[in-house]
């Protein structure tokens, strides 16, 4: 009998039995993934009084912490609020959309213990959620544009590309986290840990030029490095994302999306006993 | 029938890999009367013990530096299960706890997938299961049946379009806009057997709903249920209940141990299960 016991792995097909495949199904469900951001962005204001205002003052707020404490010491004659406000946008998106992305499928157990449902849509959500509250403080970031008198160039029609990057890492990076955080709860702890450091090591609030040149190597390997300075160039500098970054950047984060996808379908049919 | 039923439109095909579709062999077999509804063959379910509980990294990485030899017991919740519905039947399937009932539904409903074996269902399912599963506390009744129901897999305007009716039938006109944790556990019982069942399933899966509600709403649900009947959905009703599977079913399963035990009318395999409980 044992010949014959393979690894669960749920197989849907349609109708006329072409495999109908994970991609599919998510696409199947996209009101799903709707409301699932709606409940996100809904719940994560309830009962507060500025509500929907937390979204536009939470970066001013970081922005002017950060250039207190830093604009003097990494200010340089460079505009240092705008140029840390892009990418501290960026990081957020980043670092909170892995954490919930990580998070979500142990969270929703319930749902997944009681309904037909592809699990992806549960990571794809919580990092859709942030890329929606990304887009949303564009606009204190624009106001901030406004008053300080920086320039809106057409160099501002590359953001989608670097946004695109960003948002793809991020998936890729929740999708192999959410898998092992199934199925060790440590990977949760291990990473908010690891995020704080990659967040230092990051030049986010620094310029790269005070790296010590022995470590400059560690630019080359974090692949934050590139996708958050192509999400800065086109609205701190004015310029197009500095090509190479760039798809340096986009190579990694498709790369990253691809194992993620692989390695979170193959784990997903035993999900439903562990969370 | 609404036409954006995108989902349940499809037949689903669960198999378990190294089972190549038999279903499109039987594609090119001469039709014989409607095809199944649902068709279960060979079907099991089986846990690994020691790896289906959680285990930390250090305890993962001993194991794995053991050569993962510790082979842990086996348990079949579900064992060598095989059964065809045809369209409009009604089965009944009783047994003790832990007969594997519940992990049956759940299989055909694509929540747990098969270990061995396939299971083909052809048409909308209607999982009458663990109903109000991803119901959100903090949400209102009115934003509940918008993610409820897209989790079940309605179309937005299809929910839209059907909102007054649910609301109408799970009593909760005033309370609609009431985050959910105020209300009961049997009005939030009503709303998910509302939403659920506000549909024209070619499948219904029913695990032990009826006890949602006070004795009035009962005879409403199982008014409900009643139409589907008469309309000839197929159902597939788990129940302790053998007056109520006598009366509904025409066909029942006794699980037990994850195993079939006796499969036919009703009558019999009732008399057999009945046989079994009281030595």
């Amino acid at each position: 009998m044992s010949a014959d016991v393979l690894k669960p792995q749920p197989g849907i097909y349609l109708a006329d039995h072409r495999s109908s495949g994970p991609l599919l199904t998510l696409l199947r469900y996209r009101e799903l993934l709707r409301q699932l951001v709606i409940r996100d962005i809904k719940l994560r204001y309830k009962r507060s009084v500025l509500g929907f205002t937390w979204t536009i003052l939470n970066p001013l707020f970081a922005m002017a912490i950060f250039t207190m404490v830093f604009s003097r010491v990494f200010g340089g004659g460079r505009n240092y609020p705008l140029y840390v406000v892009t990418a501290l946008l960026g990081w957020s998106l980043f670092s909170v959309g892995t954490t919930r992305g990580m998070e979500s499928l142990v969270l929703n157990g319930p749902i997944i213990r009681k309904v037909f449902v592809p699990k992806v849509i549960f990571p794809v959500a919580a990092i859709t959620s942030q890329v929606v509250n990304f887009l949303f403080s564009l606009v204190p970031l624009a106001l901030f544009m406004l008053v300080i008198g920086a320039g809106f160039g057409a160099s501002l029609l590359w953001l989608p590309l670097p946004l695109l990057s960003l948002t793809c890492f991020a998936l890729g990076l929740s999708l192999i986290l959410g898998t092992f955080n199934v199925f060790f709860r440590d990977v949760k702890y291990i990473y908010e840990a690891g995020v704080l450091a990659w967040f230092y090591a990051t030049p986010v609030f620094y310029p790269p030029e005070i790296i010590p040149s022995k470590f400059k190597f560690l630019l080359h390997v974090n692949p934050m490095y590139a996708l958050l300075e192509s999400l800065r160039a086109p609205i701190y500098l004015g310029t197009a994302p500095p090509l190479d970054l760039f798809m340096s950047g986009f190579v990694i984060s498709l790369s990253t999306l691809a194992i993620g996808w692989v390695v979170f379908h193959r784990y997903e049919a035993q999900f439903i006993y562990h969370v | 029938m609404s036409k954006g039923w995108r989902l349940g439109r499809a037949s689903r095909l669960l198999q378990a890999p190294g089972t190549e579709p038999v279903a499109r062999e039987r594609r090119s077999q001469p039709p014989l009367g409607p095809p199944a509804v649902l068709d279960v063959a060979n079907l099991s379910v089986r846990l690994l013990l020691h790896r289906e509980r959680t285990m930390s990294i250090r305890e993962y990485a001993i194991w794995a530096l053991k050569g993962r030899r510790i082979e842990g017991e086996e348990f079949w919740p579900l064992r060598d299960i095989s059964f065809v519905v045809d369209p409009g039947e009604r089965i009944g399937v009783i047994g003790p706890n832990g007969a594997g009932k519940s992990t049956l539904l759940k299989v055909i409903a694509g929540i747990i997938p098969p270990s061995v074996g396939r299971v083909v269902v052809r048409g909308r399912i209607a999982p009458l299961i663990e109903l109000g599963a991803g119901f959100d506390q903090y949400l209102t009744g009115a934003e509940n049946i918008f993610l409820y129901g897209s989790l079940l897999g309605f179309p937005q305007k299809d929910l839209e379009r059907r909102f007054g009716r649910i609301v109408e039938f799970a009593e909760m006109e005033e309370f609609i806009d009431v985050p959910l944790m105020n209300y009961s556990v049997g009005m939030a019982a009503r709303l998910g057997f509302a939403i659920a069942t506000d549909v024209e399933p070619d499948l219904l899966l029913i695990d032990e709903v009826f006890s949602v509600g006070d004795a009035a709403y009962k005879t409403k649900c199982e008014k409900r249920i009643e139409s589907f009947r008469n309309k000839g959905v197929t159902i597939i009703l788990v129940s302790h209940d053998l007056g109520l599977i006598r009366e509904t079913c025409s066909r029942s399963l006794f699980l037990h141990h994850g195993r079939i035990v006796a499969v036919g009318p009703t009558a019999e395999v009732v008399a057999a299960y009945e046989r079994f409980s009281s030595p």
